[in-house]
């Protein structure tokens, strides 16, 4: 219970370890992903795409977190983060970029310098 | 078949597309396009659902169109508001429940009674 009150108030969204979404996925409010999106992210707030997780799209959000697989084009406002057991692979652009030691990651970085 | 985390899509999310999979999903915000279940749905009262629904279970409490296909059962809340065909073998409409379609649930019909439907 207390699991399930802690994932609400972390995040407004969360498409679980199951669940496959193929198509769009919009909003205004944190997005966690802890199963499979095809397509296209955009959303206002927080993506975090946990351990596990299988994202092939392009992702537009103020911060981005990966720790699991990411496919696709990645534009974050302010932070991307890539942490060790991220996997991406896309291009990258936001004014802050984190990649952890041992987070895998091919494409291109662009900082807006 | 309850699986630990949970599924959510909240208030201020749109969903456009195909959702599959295994465990429950609880929709607060809005889903277009396809939703494909094997478990319970749930449409809160915030959500809207404009999609062909397939699921184990639907409990249907905010605004859903298009045609709904449950291979358990579909519960009708009060608050809902729901246009389109529903096929369940038990459905449950509550007093307050707005629903415009056809409902269809498998009965056995009597030999002498030809079904309308092909």
């Amino acid at each position: 219970m207390a699991k399930e009150k802690e994932t609400k108030t972390m995040a407004n969204t969360v498409i679980g370890s199951s669940i496959v979404v193929d198509g769009e996925i919009t909003g205004e409010e944190s997005l966690t992903i802890l199963g499979t999106v095809k397509g296209k992210i955009a959303t206002g707030q927080a993506v975090v795409v946990e351990p596990g997780a299988n994202v092939e799209a392009d992702v537009e959000a103020q911060t981005v977190t990966v720790s699991g697989k990411l496919t696709g084009n990645v534009t974050a406002r302010e932070k991307l983060e890539l942490r060790p057991e991220a996997k991406m692979v896309g291009n990258a652009k936001a004014p802050r970029i984190v990649v952890a030691d041992g987070a895998m990651f091919k494409g291109n970085v662009d900082m807006d310098v | 078949m309850a699986n630990e985390d949970p599924c959510f899509i909240g208030s201020k999310t749109t969903v456009r597309g195909q959702v599959s999979g295994k465990q429950d999903l609880v929709v607060e915000g809005r889903i277009e396009g396809h939703i494909s279940l094997d478990s319970h749905l749930t449409v809160e009262e915030s959500g809207t659902v404009e999609a062909d629904v397939d699921v184990s279970i639907a409990t249907l409490k905010g605004e859903v169109r298009g045609p709904v296909v449950a291979t358990r059962s579909a519960v009708l809340h009060a608050t809902s508001r729901v246009a389109g065909k529903i096929k369940a073998p038990s459905i449950t409409i509550e007093d307050g429940a707005r629903f415009s379609g056809e409902i269809e649930m498998d009965v056995e019909l009597p030999a002498d009674v030809v079904p309308n439907n092909p």
